[in-house]
This record gives C-alpha cells, structure tokens and sequence, in this order.
C-alpha cells in the first residue's frame, strides 16, 4: 500500500500572530513557520502503519514557497520515504491545491491521501473534502482512528456529541483530527538519512493547474479587544448596573 | 511591633494605596513560595515613584526602622522575607513601581522602573525586533530591581552574561535617603569607582533600587534547539566546546539533566514524555541563535552534528521540528526542580566550578556523598556551559524525610568544601540572603568579608537596609 500524505507550511501554532497595519492579512517576515499541526498527525499516521506492515511507501506532497521543503524534510525526517514540493508562491487556495493534489495522485496512484483536517492559518477545512469529490474517492474526515481492513479502512470520525464509524473502500481519502495520534519527535539519525531522501521540485504548470485565487480578502482585522471592567460596591449595586444595560 | 505614629506616617505619606496593615494581605510577602522561610511584617510599603521610596528611606533612617526591599519574592535565599529571626523590618515592595519601560533601539537598551517584571521587559523588546535576553522559570513574577540585586543568571549566561553583564545603568536610594542616580547607558566610562557595579549582588543590603537601564540584543531570528543524549559529563563537555567552535559562538543555551532526574519528571510531571527512544545516562538540552535570516548556521550545526554522531559523543538526539515541540524539551528541563519535590527530601546546593573541571567534579561530589551519605540520590543538574550545577541530592527511596533533611548543613558543608577545592563558588546565581550566611562567613577570606563589611559600614552606617542578609 501506497500513502500520500500532504503537508501545509504555515505559522507556528504558537506563535501570536499580528494582523499588517495595512489589514491586507497577518504579518509573515520573520515569523516561526512550522508543518501544520493536523498534518504532522498525518505524517505519524502514515509511519504507523508503515510500521505496522500495512504500508510500504509513504510520499510527502507540498504546495507552498520553496521554503516548504523544510517542511518536507521534517516529514523525511519523521519517517516518510520521498517528498513532491510543488512551487508556488502566492496564496494557496483550498481548490487550487485540491487539483493540484488530484494531478499528482493520478501520477502516483496511492491507496490513501492522508492530510490534516484543516490548515491552522486559514482553518478552511476543505482541501480534504475537495479532493475526495474531485477523485470521486470515499472520504472519511476528522478521523479519531484508522484502522486497515481487507481491501478497506474503518475510520472513526469525531462527531458532534460522538463518535461515528465508516468503512471505505480504496483508494480512499482521510483527514486527520486532533486525537488520532501524538507525533513523534524527529531523531537526530533520522535527520540525518532524510538530507538523502528525495524531493521532487515541480511547478503548477506541470501538472496545468492554475493558482489563480477565486477568494478575494477584504480586510483582516484584530479580534476587539476585551473592554476594561468596572468594579461595583454591592450585590445592589451589581443588580442596579445590570438592569441599565439591559441584561436582566 | 512598629509604633502606630509610624503606621499613620507611613500612610500619610503614600495613601491608602501605598500602604497596609492587613494581615492577610501582607502575608504573600513574608512567606517564601516553597515554605522554606515564613516571616512577618507590621506594614507593607507599596511606594510607587522613586519620591516616594526616598521619603519611605529618610523617615526610617530618621527613626531607625529596617527595610527589606521586595520585588516579585521569588528569590530562592530567603532574602526578601522579612521578620525572620524575631527582626522587625518593614517591606519596601516594588509591585507599584512598574509604570516606565521604554525601549531605545538605536542604542539597544530599555530603561525600566524597578517593579517591571522580567517578561514585561522581554515582550516591550521584541516588539522592537530586539531581545533582552535574561531568561529563568520565574521569568513572569520576578522583578528588573530583583535580578539586579541577585545578579540573576538563568539558561543565556554563556552566551549574553548575568545580569551584571546586562545591566548599563541604575538608579538607586541609598540608606540615608539620597538618590545615587547612573541610568547611563554607556558602554565606555571610567571615570573613578564603577558604584552601580556595587549595588548589583548586593541583595537590598546597599539600597533601594529604582530604575535600570538594561543592554539590549538582536532580537533571535532562528533557533536551533537540539535534546541530546550522552554517556557522560565529559562528552557533553567536548560537545560544548565543539559547538561553540561550529556554531560561530552561537550558543545561547546548553544545560545537563542526569536520566534520574528525568525519570523524575517523567514519572511525576503530567504530559511529558523523553523525546528519545533510548535512555541514555546524561541529556544536554542545547539551543544555537542567531539574529541573521541565512541558512548557514543550519548547515554548520548539520555538519556538527554528522560528526560528533560519528564520534560517539552523541548517544541518541532530537531536534525540534516546531515551536511546541521546542516548549515540550523545555518543560523538561524546567520541571526538575518541582519533580524533585513530589519524589521526597532534596538538599539543595547552587555551585560553580571552572567549566573544565564539572566532570571532574561531578565524579568527586557523587563518590564522596555515597561515603557519607549511602543511598542518597544525587541529582546534578543545569547550567553546564557556565559550570554552574544544581547539585541536589534526593533523599534515600523509603527514608524519612524530615530525618534525611537534618543533614542539610552537614551536606552543605561537605559540598560547599570541595567546591573552594575545585576554585569554585558556594553560590553560583541564588545568592546568600539569610539562607547562606554562615557558609558565606565560614568560606570566604578574611580580607574579602572585611571589604564587604566596610562597604556596608560606609554605605549603610545605622544598618536598617536589610539587616539579615549577607551578614
Ligand atoms: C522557579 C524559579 C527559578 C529560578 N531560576 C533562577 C535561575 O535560573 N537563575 C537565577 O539566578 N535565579 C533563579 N531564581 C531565583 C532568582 O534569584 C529570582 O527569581 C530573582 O532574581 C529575584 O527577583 P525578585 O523580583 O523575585 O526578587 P525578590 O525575591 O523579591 O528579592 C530578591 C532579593 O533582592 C532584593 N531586592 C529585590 N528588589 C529590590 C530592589 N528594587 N532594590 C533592592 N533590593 C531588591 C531583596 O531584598 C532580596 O534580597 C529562580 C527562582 C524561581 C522561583
């Protein structure tokens, strides 16, 4: 068995991110970039079950600015056989990549594309969705557990109030939620074999999509900020300034 | 007891804001956060202008009433309690004295009042792209005038310095009211006695300090930071050296843990796991930045790392792929101290010896314990690149607690001992308070404690500025 697994370079989670004085989008020079969390938990995924026997090749796929090799080499480096970095360095859309994914699958034939459920930078939460349709393959999102059955994949999502468990048939696609897994850390060895691993530097148009952005973003503003509190003398006087603002 | 003319002085002049009488109020401010020392206090001083501090000193040196200045009371040394040994001492707080902090990028320094906290002054320099780089655990409560007056070190020593390194200028209120005011911040000056140098260290014994200018850096652009795993002190040692070599002197931190201690941490501490699949007897928690936005320190740490692989030096390693996973490598490193707590009685010793002889020392300091002290766990740990250790030693699996703890100063001085054998220093960064007096009178020459004396007869004549510190 075969898995692709895409990668999204983006901001550190834990980095606080500033909105541009001129509320075009956030601030990016200088900023701590990282894989995306949900990815990372894809990439664990994937060596899990290439180390349980049940797959054989696991291809890292980005498509971002050449920087997001980085990105890459840390999936080599946790445990992937090769990388695919389609160059582009504009915005990503979630549709744009989607096609983009489905012209490299059509290449690399794999039995599961295994990504993040969402990207933490636009938490659109579509690319997984959009590619499954465009593929016409089975999907099972916000996956919680994976489990390889004969020929298909029991994938538990996580519901609203619950758990619901699907089975599909392969090739099949699968997002990752949050609890699947815990990421392991990239050894220094690993690190070290992964300079040699692979990477396969290509652009959009070899595979003839186009990037071109159908969203356009009107403003990017900081969430207001929480307002100074008052401090009241008594349960009254509580009560009394309650009532003027209309609450109770 | 204070007077109550002196309660209603004290009031009158700083408000009702400056001041209380609240028991339980004050009572934050005498206990030392681990319960080791538990003071008492008549009133709490909250000035919030230098004014203010310099009328609080003149009516107590008026009327003869000792001060003990206190920042955040995070201090590890039992310096800022006060009431201790039946004193009566007023504290002098700095929390009111946080309002100024403005940075100067061109000059690469931040001028600060006493009370701002450490993260307050790390957060207004890196909104100019800029670093203050003193960086320790108790980052968020302790204070600009607290790591002055402790020389604080913490994990950027070897790269950045103490805080003496960083410290430009201050301003001060000496014990007899005036105010010493330097918040120079230049970087060449001799003209006579350096006297801000005096006041760093000198743990509230010389002075209120009031404002600081500190040293500013380029802000840390890219960081590295590597969890490695060795066999011994000595090859965590030659890899210090070797990545000062390659990293083009970029080390900012390289701390030790014993696995012990970890196994501490791993077994006490919620949510945290060795990043290595093997165990390995020592781990270094090491970070090399840079401010520049090249790729050439990553290649030269690449080629380090090949090589010292390749030598043995490192066992088993990780690097931190991500902002989270550098934080999970840090909590690590930062729990030792708490873990230690839940795994029993520790006895705890804060020593420096020349960065070359640690392994030497270690060795020594192990086998000397084990003679005297059979089946004590001795857990060394922290800042190897500036040869400063955390020696504690836990207590014996099963022993009792309070038994093993009556041999703290029993310990202490066999440690204290052959750390002066080794050249070294019985207090590498905590400082002496009124914890290590003893040891302090009992170590250093006479010549050096007669200096000390006669600067503190000079300066503080009536002695009502900290009386139980030091000396
Ligand atoms: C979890 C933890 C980790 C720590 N790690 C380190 C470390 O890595 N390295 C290190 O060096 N230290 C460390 N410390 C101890 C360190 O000494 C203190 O954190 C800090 O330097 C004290 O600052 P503070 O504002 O809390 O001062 P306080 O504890 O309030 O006072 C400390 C001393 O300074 C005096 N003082 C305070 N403010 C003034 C002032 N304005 N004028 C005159 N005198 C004053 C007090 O009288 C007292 O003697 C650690 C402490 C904790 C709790």
């Amino acid at each position: 068995m075969k898995i692709m697994v895409p990668v999204k370079r983006v901001v550190d989670y834990n980095v606080k991110v500033r909105v541009k004085s001129d509320n075009t989008g956030v601030e990016l020079a200088n900023v701590k970039m990282s894989m995306n969390p949900f990815d990372e938990i894809a990439v664990e995924e994937a060596i899990r079950l290439k180390e349980a026997g049940k797959a054989e090749e696991i291809v890292v796929v980005s498509v971002g600015p050449k920087l997001a090799q980085e990105t890459i080499r840390t999936g080599l480096a946790m445990g992937a056989d090769r990388g695919i970095l389609v160059e582009h360095d504009g915005e990503t859309e979630p549709l744009a990549v989607a096609k983009t994914l489905k012209a490299i699958v059509t290449e690399e034939n794999p039995d599961i594309v295994l990504l993040g459920k969402q990207a933490i930078d636009g938490d659109n939460n579509q690319t997984g969705q959009m590619l499954a349709q465009l593929l016409g393959w089975p999907q099972g999102t916000f996956a919680s557990e994976v489990a390889p059955e004969d020929g298909s994949l029991s994938v538990t999502r996580e519901i609203d109030g619950g758990l619901e468990t699907v089975k599909l048939n392969l090739p099949a696609v699968v997002t990752t939620d949050l609890r699947l897994n815990e990421p392991r850390y990239a050894s220094l060895p690993n690190i070290m074999k992964a300079k040699r691993k692979p990477i396969d530097m290509k652009t959009p148009a070899d595979y003839g999509v186009d990037m071109g952005t159908r969203l356009t973003v009107l403003k990017v503003e900081e969430p207001p900020q929480r307002e100074a509190g008052i401090m009241v003398e008594s349960v009254e006087d509580l009560v009394s300034k309650l009532k003027e603002k209309g609450v109770i | 007891m204070l007077d109550q003319r002196h309660i209603d002085a004290f009031t009158d002049m700083l408000g009702a804001k400056g001041t209380t009488i609240d028991q339980e109020a004050i009572y934050p401010h005498v206990r030392e956060w681990r319960d080791k020392f538990i003071g008492k206090a008549p009133i709490l001083l909250m000035p919030s202008s230098t004014e203010d501090v310099r009328n609080i000193v003149r009516y107590c040196d008026e009327h003869h009433i000792a001060i003990v200045p206190q920042g955040g009371n995070t201090g590890l040394v039992g310096g800022g309690i006060a009431g201790l040994e039946g004193r009566n001492e007023v504290i002098l707080s700095t929390k009111r004295l946080n309002k100024h902090i403005s940075v100067d990028a061109e000059d690469f320094s931040v001028t600060v009042d006493a009370g701002v906290t450490v993260s307050a002054i790390q957060s207004a320099a890196a909104e100019h792209g800029l670093l203050f780089p003193l960086s320790l655990a108790s980052e968020g409560s302790c204070t600009a005038g607290g790591i002055v007056s402790t020389n604080a070190g913490g994990v950027h020593v070897i790269r950045y310095g103490t805080t003496r390194a960083l410290t430009l200028g201050l301003e001060a209120v000496l014990p007899n009211g005036e105010v010493f005011s330097d918040l120079s911040s230049l970087r060449k000056d001799n003209t006579g006695y350096a006297l801000n140098q005096l006041l760093i260290g000198a743990e509230g014994t010389l002075g209120v300090i009031t404002r600081i200018t500190f040293k500013l850096y380029p802000a840390e652009m890219q960081k590295h930071t590597f969890w490695l795993g060795v066999n011994t002190p000595q090859d965590a040692l030659s890899l210090f050296s070797s990545a000062r070599t390659a990293s083009g002197d970029r080390v900012s931190v390289f701390e030790i843990l014993p696995h012990t201690g970890l196994e501490f941490v791993l077994e006490h501490i919620e949510g945290t796991q060795n990043p290595l699949d093997t165990a390995c007897n020592w781990y270094v928690l090491m970070e090399v930045a840079t401010s520049a936005a090249d790729k050439l320190l990553t290649e030269s740490m690449d080629d380090w790392v090949a090589k010292a692989f390749e030598q043995g030096l490192i066992k088993d390693g990780a690097v931190a792929q991500s902002e989270t996973q550098t934080s999970a490598f840090w909590k690590l490193r930062e729990s030792m101290s708490e873990a230690q707590k839940y795994v029993g009685g520790s006895i705890k010793h804060d020593i420096s010896v020349p960065v070359s002889k640690i392994p030497a020392f270690i060795e020594e300091a192990t086998a000397l314990l084990a003679e005297h002290f059979p089946s004590c766990r001795p857990t060394p740990f922290g800042h190897l690149g500036d040869g400063n250790l955390h020696f504690n030693v836990m207590q014996p699996e099963g022993a009792d607690k309070a038994e093993y703890l009556a041999n703290w100063e029993e310990m202490n001085r066999l440690i204290h001992d052959l750390t002066i054998k080794y050249g070294g220093s019985i207090s590498a960064e905590h400082g002496i308070g009124t914890l290590k007096r003893e040891e302090l009178a009992r170590t250093k020459s006479n010549t050096a404690l007669s200096m000390m004396k006669a600067i503190k007869q000079a300066i503080d004549p009536k002695g009502i500025m900290n009386p139980g510190s030091l000396f």
